[in-house]
């Protein structure tokens, strides 16, 4: 009983910092990713979630928003990029494209349909593309599911 | 004008054997010269050097797939500001399955990528061309996307290009163009 309380506590502390400061990837891949470079200017300022950080390289962000097409010759790279990343890590699939391969789905030979056949996705946000409003809201979806994360049963430790 | 053009070609490029299409509704369709595939460097070489016609600048270049035969698409365009004016060479290739035909980055730079995209999407290959590769499709992609009766690989790299679980093969209708393509053809022979 002692154990658990002790680390229910601690789960909260290293969920509340892991989720406020949310690093996302630089990486765009098509006209969804203007709609996340909206999202972290000024206006609508995805900083005030501990988001807006966007890092320049792999090796330090936390979060990759899969903002585009990803097409059949991108595909090797994002599987690469994500794997570039330390743990603990998270993807946000952004737009129909990313989701189920949007517009091309059923006759773009040339496109991945949905990019969670390489890698896990967290969250989905739908639209074509997502509006800023929707993509804070699947910011905020991770957030939540971040914090409730149990430390010691969860994929990152088990896997460590 | 399209006539005294291919009057102009065949006076001056021997062998380029230029012959005029003109439509009948001109506000409708376009215009255009069709010339001898062996030939197309000396006509584009003539149109271009040539103080009459110094049409100074390609402006598209295209692959169209007939079924039967293959065609590249020359769009040339004179900026000279008294009296501007664009024409359409076409080159029919009949050879569908290797054609070939000149390259003509040596006259226009702007040609080097349009043939690469050409040779890209439909096989065509470029004689002479400084750098034939696949310019928008990975490397080690099989087929070319834009013929006619092209179907897609089923994986490429481990990954399945249309997932059984995420594809309504009902609706859609690969089999159905082949019955279009069996039919006009068909149609076509007799």
């Amino acid at each position: 009983m002692q154990d658990g309380v002790v680390l229910t506590t601690l789960d909260d502390f290293l969920n509340w910092g892991r989720k406020n400061s949310l690093w996302p990837m630089t990486f765009g891949l098509a006209c969804c990713a203007i709609e996340m470079m909206a999202t972290g200017a000024a206006k609508y300022d995805l900083e005030r979630f501990g988001c807006g950080a966007f890092m320049a390289t792999p090796r330090r962000s936390d979060l990759m928003i899969v903002a585009g097409t990803v097409t059949l010759k991108m595909a090797t790279r994002v599987k690469m990029l994500y794997e570039q990343m330390a743990e603990p890590k998270y993807v946000i699939s952004m737009g129909s494209c990313a989701n189920k391969g949007g517009p091309y789905w059923q006759y773009g030979y040339h496109v991945l349909k949905g990019v969670d056949e390489v890698v896990p996705v967290d969250v989905y946000v739908p639209g074509c593309p997502p509006r800023p409003e929707a993509l804070i809201e699947g910011v905020m979806t991770l957030q939540k599911k971040i914090a409730n994360e149990r430390l010691l049963r969860n994929k990152w430790v088990k896997h460590a | 004008m399209h006539k005294e053009l291919s009057d102009l070609i065949n006076r001056n490029v021997q062998g380029a054997n230029a012959v005029a299409f003109i439509p009948a509704d001109s506000k409708k369709f376009d215009g255009s010269i069709t010339v001898e595939a062996s030939h197309i460097y000396k006509v584009i070489e003539f149109l271009k050097n040539n103080k009459e016609t110094s049409f100074n600048s390609l402006h598209t270049q295209s692959g169209v797939d007939y079924l039967d035969y293959m065609e590249v698409c020359y769009m040339l365009t004179n900026y000279d500001p008294t009296a501007p004016r664009n024409v359409i060479i076409k080159v029919k290739l009949t050879d569908r399955v290797n054609p070939t035909v000149d390259t003509i980055v040596p006259l226009f730079a702007a040609a080097n990528f349009q043939e690469r995209e050409i040779y890209d999407m439909f096989g065509i290959k470029f004689n002479n061309h400084p750098d034939m590769r696949r310019i928008l499709c990975p490397d080690d992609w099989s087929g070319w996307p834009l013929r006619k009766d092209y179907i897609a690989q089923k994986d490429y790299n481990g990954m399945t290009v249309y997932p059984d679980d995420k594809m309504n093969f009902e609706d859609r209708d690969f089999i159905v163009r082949q019955d279009m393509i069996k039919k006009a053809q068909s149609e076509k022979a007799q």
